[in-house]
């Protein structure tokens, strides 16, 4: 491949360009959070800063509690997901029965069905069995998001490794539990590490199903920040402050995890 | 160490018969080859005796004691799998410690340390130890996978075609010392290879599997100079067996062999002779190894009129094709024969070595001197 | 038909930086005689099909000359070169019939189709494929796609046959058979044919003389019988031939002005070929070469060395002894009296004096008596 000075300079242009675009919305909204109501439309780069919108968020409002909400909520589901997906993924990988596939193909079609489809009825079904606005509630219904994506990666990772390993530890005299956690687990972590952090941010940018399924006890930040639209005028500033500190803890596992998660989700992580 | 016993096995997998009615016997301490081509169901056999396959029917004994409801973890047994199965996650060192490591086995570590170094060096592995199985050549994750499988005492050793993935040269090396340290181990062993010169060399005696069926038990010299059947006369020998039909005739009081497209007469010896002549089978075939049939470029008796079909100098050797009729021979030859392609050359059987098969169902009937050839050594 | 001549051919790659890399190909010179076979071995990576894809025109040449007959071949578009190719993997057209298959090439040159029927029928009973003609390639087994590729590569009558690892994919079975059936197609047909193979075995059997490779560079060439008895270097002794020449490091000692070969660990010594009584002095570090088949056991009358048999296989055919002298590898030969040696029984051994060889332990080459 050749790479001549203007090439490279072509590339590098064309980089920061995408790098610009990509970036601008977050940029964007860090900006307008610094931005007070008056100079919300009147100023675009050049105004005075002011701290106002987020004394008015994290202060005033309980804007912690929703923040510890979508934290239960999210680290739930997915602690529940790798719970129930590791076994999951582990039986679709190593053992034959019938409908395996056709089961397999169930779990990965939760994420088929829009989330506005489905919400409607499990409203109802929630409202009689008392599961509306309750945190187990949410963490179920967090599986339909959660647990797909564990479940098919992993199984991936489970299926990558040969048979004859977790042989060859049982005449070494191990037992199935701890071939499991001396052998399998650490074979499948940089997997189930990668697709468990991603499940979290998916659940953490859930919206439709908190919603419509909780809304006064329970209320995870992305509903929150619904509540900046007041009847009379919408509080944009607020609204960008409640956004950035939603987006932060994102932002930074994001960039924490960014090798880890390339790295993790394509599969082949443990030939030779 | 222990003597074990496979009495009834059967074992199918959704379709496939892998396994049918597998009875035989490994004694103590004994070296114990499973042969066979690929598919035969040798590994199945292996993995029943491990506990790690479940046999359909039959019985598995270690000791006269039946095992199969016994965890393969509690069967103290130690195996070389044919991918090797080294855990990935662990350097040399901890693979090769790990079933020291296991709550059935433990040792302490410092004895860990030292039958590590050990057995490694004998492997010829000493300085790899801190290396990962994805740093290491094929040749040296087979030598850590036999490493660990030879670094415990236990009750039998099992190995799944250990040599199969390593060059000639390797392989070759890996025979030697594998042979070289059989006595030390004195421990009973079953080995699975579909390489004849492993089975040949390694065995106490040879089990050869064909289609999940027992075809012949026997020592290598039984397999080499009696093989059952035409499939396992075939198996073992470097060129293939030449197998020719023959009809026997007897001329001015002497049994002849002889073939398709020809008249000439082939004496048989006279024991095989007295076997041949009380026989009713119609059809005959006769076997004779490449190292048995001879040339000559003039007409000698006893001699088979043919042409020269090919001629292979194959370093040491060469191997000659010779055409009679409708059917090939191969010789072995001195590598530097010379001869043109199509040109007449004659045929001179070793008739001492001719093994007679029934043409009809393939099974071994009689050679010379069998008696003595199988019990003698 | 016609001679292949390569003069002085290099080729070298440019890795991603643009760098020049090392030579795939280095100064690499053959000249194969009209309807000669001629085998390229080496192991993989050595260059060879990088040689034959020089000859065949799917590489450009970095340096050097090819012809065909007296035509300078290097700027020749590869459809103009007159060649028969048969790649690896076997590459036919899967829509196509065995007939089609073979026929493509000529009727893409616009052949008229009388003589292509013509041709089709003439090779097709040559390679054994008169039978599969109706056949889509998708119904043949390995062997029976290799005998159409080659089919393939013989129906335009080609001035040089080209072949690159033909049996690799195919069974031992299946191997030799088509062996046999290339060698006699050969013999009838006398194309000029290169054959590239990593198999000696494969190179030893077919070819007239071969070339061996190594690193980009022309080892040897000459007659497998010349390169089997007389390697000119270390790694040739080691390549050709199965079971593998012994190859051991010994020390030369002088003892009551006799030389012998010692080997350090063990101590066991063995008389030098009296050949090599100028170009050795004692103290000498050489690379010993004496192949399994060249060791002989003597009766103890002193002229032998005596050493222990450490390992003993009857393989039937033939039956090894192996003796651990203290290196890595051990000294191996072949025995063929009907005898059955044991573990720690003592022997003499011989070694036979026109085919002993020594290397330089530095350079690898041999050194000449």
């Amino acid at each position: 491949m050749k790479n001549s000075p203007m090439e490279a300079l072509a590339r590098n242009s064309m980089l920061i360009l995408w790098t610009i675009f990509a970036l601008f919305p977050l940029f964007w909204m860090l900006v307008i959070s610094f931005k007070s109501d008056a100079q919300m439309f009147n100023t675009t780069f050049v105004f005075d800063p002011t701290l106002e919108n987020y004394q008015e968020v994290l202060i005033k409002t309980d804007y912690f509690k929703y923040f510890l909400d979508n934290i239960i909520v999210s680290g739930g589901a997915v602690i529940v997901s790798i719970l129930v997906g590791v076994p999951a993924a582990y039986s679709l990988a190593r053992f034959n029965f019938r409908g395996k596939e056709d089961l397999a193909f169930t779990i990965l079609s939760f994420k088929f069905a829009p989330e506005i489809l489905v919400v409607l009825p499990l409203f109802l079904i929630y409202q009689k069995i008392g599961l509306y606005d309750t945190y187990i509630g949410l963490i179920w219904v967090y599986q339909l998001i959660t647990l797909p994506l564990l479940v098919w990666v992993l199984r991936g990772y489970f299926e990558d490794i040969s048979v004859e390993v977790e042989q060859a530890a049982q005449l070494d005299g191990y037992k199935w539990y701890q071939i499991f956690f001396r052998i399998l687990l650490p074979l499948v972590k940089p997997g189930l590490v990668a697709s468990a952090l991603l499940a979290f941010i998916f659940a953490w940018n859930s919206f439709t199903f908190p919603l419509l399924l909780s809304g006064f006890k329970i209320m995870p930040v992305t509903v929150a920040s619904l509540r900046y639209i007041a009847s009379d005028t919408v509080h944009y500033g607020q609204m960008a402050v409640a956004a950035v500190v939603t987006a932060t803890p994102e932002v930074i596992l994001a960039i924490l995890i960014q090798k880890h998660l390339v790295r993790g989700l394509s599969f082949g992580a443990v030939k030779g | 160490m222990a003597h074990i016993a496979l009495e009834g096995i059967s074992k199918s997998f959704g379709k496939v018969q892998a396994l049918r009615n597998i009875d035989l016997t490994v004694r103590d301490r004994e070296f114990f080859v499973l042969f066979g081509p690929a598919g035969a169901g040798k590994t199945t056999i292996l993995k029943t005796v491990a506990g790690i396959e479940f046999p359909d029917a039959g019985l598995v004994r270690f000791d006269d004691e039946v095992v199969n409801l016994v965890e393969p973890a509690l069967r103290n047994v130690s195996m070389v799998f044919e991918n090797y199965a080294l855990y990935p996650h662990m350097t040399v060192y901890d693979n090769i410690a790990s079933p020291m490591r296991s709550p059935l086995y433990r040792k302490d570590e410092a004895v860990i340390k030292q039958e590590v170094q050990k057995v490694a060096d004998m492997m010829g592995i000493g300085s790899l130890l801190e290396r990962l199985p994805s740093q290491l050549s094929n040749g040296q994750r087979q030598r850590t996978a036999l490493g660990r499988c030879l670094v415990r005492s236990p009750r039998v050793f099992l190995m799944d075609e250990p040599l199969a993935h390593l060059d000639a040269k390797l392989r070759h090396l890996m025979r030697t010392e594998l042979k070289s340290m059989q006595a030390e181990f004195d421990t009973t062993t079953i080995y699975v290879t579909h390489d004849y010169t492993e089975a040949m060399s390694l065995s106490d005696r040879v089990a050869i599997i064909n289609l999940g069926e027992i075809v012949q038990i026997g020592s290598s010299d039984e397999i080499y100079y009696t093989p059952r059947n035409e499939f396992v006369a075939k198996l073992v020998g470097e060129p293939e067996i030449n197998l020719v039909d023959v009809d026997l005739v007897s001329r001015e009081g002497t049994l002849c062999a002889v073939f398709a497209g020809t008249d000439r007469c082939l004496p048989v010896n006279d024991d095989v002779a007295g076997v041949l002549s009380h026989s009713t089978i119609p059809k005959w075939r006769m076997g004779i190894r490449g190292l048995n049939v001879g040339y000559c470029f003039t007409e000698e008796e006893n001699c088979v009129e043919g042409s020269v079909y090919n001629l292979e100098p194959i370093g040491n050797k060469a191997i000659l094709t010779i055409k009679v009729g409708e059917s090939l021979f191969q010789a072995v030859a001195p590598n530097d024969l010379r001869a043109e392609l199509d040109s007449p050359i004659y045929l001179k059987l070793d008739m001492n070595n001719a093994l007679f098969f029934n043409g009809e169902t393939g099974d071994f009937v009689v050679r010379h001197n069998q008696a003595e050839l199988v019990r003698g050594r | 038909m016609a001679r292949l001549t390569l003069k002085n051919v290099f080729k070298r790659y440019r890795n991603k930086k643009n760098e020049a890399a090392d030579y795939a190909v280095n100064d690499f010179s053959l000249s194969c005689d009209d309807g000669e076979f001629v085998g390229i071995l080496g192991p993989s990576g050595c260059g060879k099909t990088t040689t034959l894809r020089m000859v065949a025109g799917l590489e450009e040449i970095t340096r050097g000359d090819i012809y065909i007959g007296d035509t300078l071949i290097n700027n020749l578009h590869p459809k103009d070169r007159n060649i028969g190719l048969a790649f690896e993997d076997y590459a036919l057209y899967p829509p196509l019939n065995v007939y089609e298959n073979i026929a493509f090439n000529l009727s893409a040159k616009g052949v008229a189709r009388e003589e292509i029927d013509r041709r089709v029928r003439e090779i097709a009973p040559l390679m054994k494929v008169d039978d599969l003609l109706e056949m889509k390639p998708a119904g043949l087994s390995g062997g029976q796609k290799q005998r159409v590729n080659i089919a393939r590569a013989l129906v335009r009558n080609p001035l040089v046959l080209l072949l690159d690892e033909p049996l690799s994919h195919l069974d031992g079975k299946m191997r030799q058979i088509l062996r046999t059936e290339i060698k006699r197609i050969h013999n009838k047909i006398k194309c000029t044919t290169v054959l590239v193979t990593h198999d000696q075995l494969e190179a030893m059997s077919l070819a007239d003389r071969i070339a061996i490779m190594n690193d980009g560079k022309l080892q040897q060439f000459g007659t497998p019988l010349e390169v089997y008895d007389n390697p000119v270097n270390v790694f040739v002794a080691g390549f050709i031939g199965e079971p593998p020449m012994n190859l051991m490091k010994v020390s030369i000692l002088e003892e009551s002005g006799k030389l012998f070969f010692l080997f350090p660990k063990k101590g066991i010594r063995v008389a030098v070929p009296s050949r090599y009584r100028s170009a050795l002095r004692s103290g000498m570090e050489v690379t010993l070469g004496v192949r399994p088949t060249d060791i002989f056991i003597s009766s103890d009358d002193g002229t032998g060395s005596e050493v222990t048999v450490d390992v003993f296989e009857n393989l039937g055919d033939e039956k090894r002894i192996s003796i651990d002298v203290g290196e890595e590898d051990f000294l191996t030969l072949m025995t063929e009296d009907e005898r059955r040696y044991k573990k720690g029984e003592k022997i003499h051994l011989r070694f036979h004096e026109e085919k002993t060889h020594i290397f330089d332990p530095e350079t690898g080459d041999r050194i000449q008596a």
